[in-house]
């Protein structure tokens, strides 16, 4: 029996594969909740986890009582720093982007000293997981309370002998490192201190510090971890977005074999670089579960969650962009300092540095020089937040652009066009050094004027100024680029980072027809098991029906880098690719020795080889079955036409877009409400437009909550004030308007595919696009910047100071 | 977060400063509380709140850190200092509350009266803080309204 006489024929599933609008297959077991999420994990005679936080930013631990915690019902043991010192490990930092970064140790349960509220300090196991809470309440903590460096500048400024408060007194400082990329340097470009010069003198001159606001991943599925010590190899399942990355640490920080070690990623529910990380809880649970030599544990709650996985963004952004009096952009000059929290995380560090790349985006800037400080304190550790770094630098290069149009008294778009790479100028080498394969603006940018109504806007915009008008209307531009398909390995290499950048794929082909793919690109959420489907059953002519894709298990596919960067379909789905081509190749002798015919004869098209001038075929898929059984075939061949492929990238992929945003903001309350958002995307090949459309809608929430709505807030003890999702405000559906959200396609050229990465884009486009909506509907109040969320409160004081100026 | 607090209880400033003064007698008429030792200007204690669905049972120290009655029993003030944590691990709290007496309007039946102020910067941390931060103004005006009705009633 062969399966493609019930399922549609491989004609007729090659036809539309690839663009095609295919529901993903994964949902109904993702939305119905009926699947394999971490926490419905549970190993005969699991002990279940609780962890002991501090409540004090920081602290040292003079004393931890666990008597009555160990004499709780059910409670089987309480284990502190102290006890695991020896087996627990350390959590590493991938990416030091200095030889000379100072970063702290990272004990997974502190030991002496804490330096963030939500640190562990003791794990408490009992054999539920209510028994384990209860006991955790129990566990006396004395601290001896230290000075808390909180705020990021403070800390930047704070040394020993100004008695600053250092986050680590130990370290000396809080700074941990500084990265400079400078054209003239890199010989990229020229001395952004001469375009300076020049622009003070007879030029313009636009000096701005923006803020990046601490904001929280908030994830919907909370972290949670299983480990199994039972048996040859010790089972981790982690709500993770890195199932390889994290077997690869765990090995190397504890000391057991890699082998020994198999680290499994379920189906995870979202992540947004918030499970890019490897973490405490997973180190405590693998520490505790081989020490006891039982099953455990841990889910977090979701106010732990908010409190202990790590935060992203948090950055003051000072911006100095000169240019002529033409508008003609001539140089900028960005200095950052970024906030790490208490510990230099997996990327941590590295994040703002995925942003120096790309502060110049779509701009023909002559010379360029990015300064970071990375810059530790005593709050929750920062890293990767969708986007990570891009939407950083896109905000502060989108704002800048419309305030050298404001300043010219001219058009945002006008200034834009006058700047931009134009199409026939591809590929471009940029003044960070990137080389830009493909794109075009002005045709993305023409696509989204003529949705939006941009002028009748502008123009509705004009008469309610003239009216005055108590609710204002404003128009926020966004013409971004970013850079995706993390990442060639030899550019990671360059950049002092500790792994590669390439993917990995597998096709089985077995015998009854069905092709069994693997991917080191472990989805949380994408998508991947439609898309990947569809582009494996394009390439092999096979149904889509027919293709299993499966993931995020060391010991199903053993080699990966994971899911991040609008990595898995630039790089993960071209290894799939390539793994398919390879599957052809090995088939093709087959299909030559079973027809009877020379190799060179033989075509392959639509799943069949056939000879050429001839009707007779064989499918791939009836070759799979005559490889199965190997009873007839050609002499010097192994017997499998399974594959296998690795791609690294040679370069990144630049997704582009234009997106402009209306926004109503009324004068007497300060409330903004979205009135209109028009977006057109240019991520290459489109393999499923369904699901492009679902990353750019949610992306663009996460952007448009960023500019609105979200801030992770702390006192000035360094609690986190934002520890419920009653304070820490992400958006529902009711809060948001309908997107036009369309899109346009320049092929990628570095990967065969043409894709290029859609993961991030909403959210890189959006949070500028917002702002700059909000801050031209106030222009006439002498408003020329407001502090992110851009809440009422803050839009209200904006409107009162800028009249008063 | 800075916590004012202003009542008038019925008896003169030198016998509203004695009654601040035993601290034992005081907190009997605060919620919850309980003093387990006296050591001079030192005390030792507890205090159970319920911060809407936060129990919290803090335990800590305190101690007078300023005491004066002006001679003409004109005005008094004391500045107490109290630090402690939830035996729940739930929280810390810090505070040092300043209370200023000075006389009050004479009451109806001609007797006097004393106008107290307290003034408390509380420092809370932990999950406490977290949660119950928007709850602790409520709250502590509740729980301040009990202990001036308690208070009057021992002064009466």
């Amino acid at each position: 029996m062969t399966t493609t006489e019930e399922a549609p024929t491989a004609e007729a599933a090659h036809d539309g594969e690839i663009g095609r609008d295919r529901r993903r297959k994964e949902d109904h077991r993702l939305l119905t909740g009926r699947t394999r999420w971490t926490d419905n994990i549970a190993p005969p005679g699991t002990l279940h986890l609780a962890m002991v936080r501090s409540p004090y930013a920081h602290a040292r631990i003079t004393g931890i009582d666990t008597r009555d915690a160990q004499a709780s019902p059910n409670v089987v043991a309480v284990l502190t720093g102290a006890d695991l010192a020896d087996t627990q490990g350390v959590l590493a930092n991938a990416w030091p982007i200095t030889t000379d970064q100072v970063a702290p140790e990272h004990k997974p349960v502190a030991v002496d000293r804490v330096a963030f509220a939500g640190e562990i300090v003791a794990v408490v196991v009992a054999r539920s997981a209510a028994a384990a809470v209860d006991a955790a309440e129990l566990v006396d903590v004395d601290y001896e309370e230290l000075p808390a460096a909180l705020d990021l500048k403070d800390a930047a400024a704070a040394t020993p002998e100004n008695g600053g408060a250092l986050a680590h007194p130990d370290l000396g400082t809080n700074n941990s490192a500084r990265w400079i990329f400078d054209s003239a340097e890199a010989g990229t470009g020229g001395d952004v201190e001469d375009a300076i010069a020049a622009a003070r003198s007879g030029g313009i001159l636009i000096e701005r510090e923006y803020r990046q606001q601490r904001l929280i991943p908030a994830f919907m599925e909370p972290r949670s971890v299983v480990v199994d010590p039972t048996g040859e190899q010790i089972t981790l399942w982690s709500a993770t977005q890195i199932p390889h990355i994290t077997r690869f640490l765990l090995a190397a920080t504890t000391g057991v074999p890699e082998s020994k070690i198999r680290v499994i990623a379920p189906d995870v529910g979202g992540g947004f670089g918030g499970k890019l990380q490897t973490t405490p809880e997973e180190w405590a649970a693998f520490a505790v579960a081989r020490r006891l030599g039982k099953p455990v544990k841990y889910t977090e709650t979701r106010s732990e969650s908010l409190l202990a996985a790590h935060h992203g963004r948090d950055q003051w952004q000072k911006l100095t962009l000169a240019a002529t009096t033409d508008g003609t952009v001539t140089g900028l000059k960005v200095e950052l300092l970024a906030d790490l929290g208490a510990y230099v995380a997996l990327v941590g560090g590295g994040v703002p540095v995925l942003g120096a790349f790309m502060f110049n985006a779509i701009y023909k800037f002559p010379a360029y020089r990015f300064d970071c400080r990375t810059v530790l304190t005593n709050k929750t550790w920062t890293d990767a937040y969708r986007g990570a770094g891009r939407p950083e630098a896109t905000f502060a290069v989108e704002r800048l652009m419309d305030e050298l149009a404001a300043e010219l008294g001219r058009d945002p778009l006008e200034v834009r066009r006058q700047n931009w790479i134009t199409h026939d100028e591809f590929p471009f080498t940029t003044v960070a050094g990137l080389t830009y394969d493909s794109g075009d603006y002005e045709s993305a940018t023409a696509q989204a004027v003529e949705a939006f109504g941009y002028e009748d806007l502008r123009a509705e915009q004009a008469r309610r100024r003239e009216e005055r008008d108590p609710v204002q209307l404003g128009i926020g531009i966004s013409t971004f680029t970013e850079m995706c398909g993390l990442a060639p390995s030899r550019v990671l290499g360059s950049l002092n980072y500790g792994a590669g950048g390439w993917e990995h794929a597998e096709i089985r082909m077995l015998p009854t027809g069905k092709v069994e793919v693997t991917t080191g690109a472990s989805a949380h959420g994408q998508g991947h098991e439609t898309a990947f489907s569809q582009i494996v059953a394009d390439r092999l002519g096979v149904p889509y029906e027919d293709v299993e894709v499966l993931h995020g298990d060391t010991q199903v596919a053993p080699r990966g880098l994971d899911t991040y960067g609008s990595r898995s379909l630039t790089v993960g789905g071209e290894a799939l690719a390539l793994a398919a081509d390879k599957v052809v190749a090995k088939a093709k002798p087959w299909a030559a020795h079973l027809l009877e015919a020379a190799p060179e004869d033989i075509e392959f098209a639509h799943g069949k080889f056939t000879v050429a001038g001839t009707g007779e075929g064989k499918t791939v898929q009836e070759i799979a079955l005559a490889a199965f059984a190997a009873h007839d075939y050609p002499e010097g061949i192994e017997p499998s036409i399974d594959a296998e492929a690795t791609f690294d990238p040679v370069n990144f992929s630049f997704p582009h877009g234009t997106h402009l945003c209306a926004v109503e903001v009324d004068t007497e309350t300060g409330a903004v409400s979205l009135r209109k958002y028009v977006c057109v995307d240019d991520v290459g090949t489109v393999i499923n437009p369904l699901i492009v459309a679902g990353q750019v809608h949610g992306g663009l929430v996460q952007g448009i909550a960023q500019a609105l709505w979200e801030e992770a807030v702390y006192d000035d003890a360094g609690t986190l004030l934002t520890g419920t999702l009653a304070d820490y405000l992400v958006p529902s559906a009711a809060d948001l308007i309908s997107f036009d959200a369309a899109h346009r396609s320049t092929p990628a050229t570095t990967n065969s595919l043409g894709a290029k990465g859609v993961g991030e884009a909403g959210t890189i486009a959006s949070t500028p696009a917002v702002v700059n909506a909000v801050v031209d509907a106030l222009r006439p109040y002498g408003v020329h910047d407001v502090r992110m969320p851009c809440t009422p409160a803050r839009v209200w004081h904006a409107i009162q100071e800028g009249s008063a100026a | 977060m800075e916590l004012t607090h202003r009542f008038t209880v019925p008896a003169d400033v030198a016998t509203t400063f004695a009654a601040f003064d035993d601290v034992e007698s005081v907190a009997e008429c605060f919620p919850g509380a309980e003093v387990t030792s006296v050591d001079g200007d030192a005390f030792t204690g507890g205090v159970k709140i319920k911060l809407g669905p936060i129990s919290l049972t803090f335990r800590g120290e305190g101690e007078f850190r300023e005491k004066s009655l002006a001679k003409d029993g004109s005005s008094g003030r004391m500045v107490l200092s109290a630090r402690g944590k939830d035996r729940r691990g739930n929280g810390t709290a810090g505070a040092e509350a300043v209370v200023a007496l000075r006389p009050g309007a004479a009451r109806a039946d001609g007797g006097p009266a004393t106008d107290v102020e307290v003034t408390t910067d509380l420092q809370i941390g932990g999950k406490v803080a977290s949660i119950g931060r928007g709850l602790v103004q409520e709250v502590s005006t509740t729980m301040l309204g009990r202990f001036t009705d308690c208070l009057e009633k021992k002064l009466t």
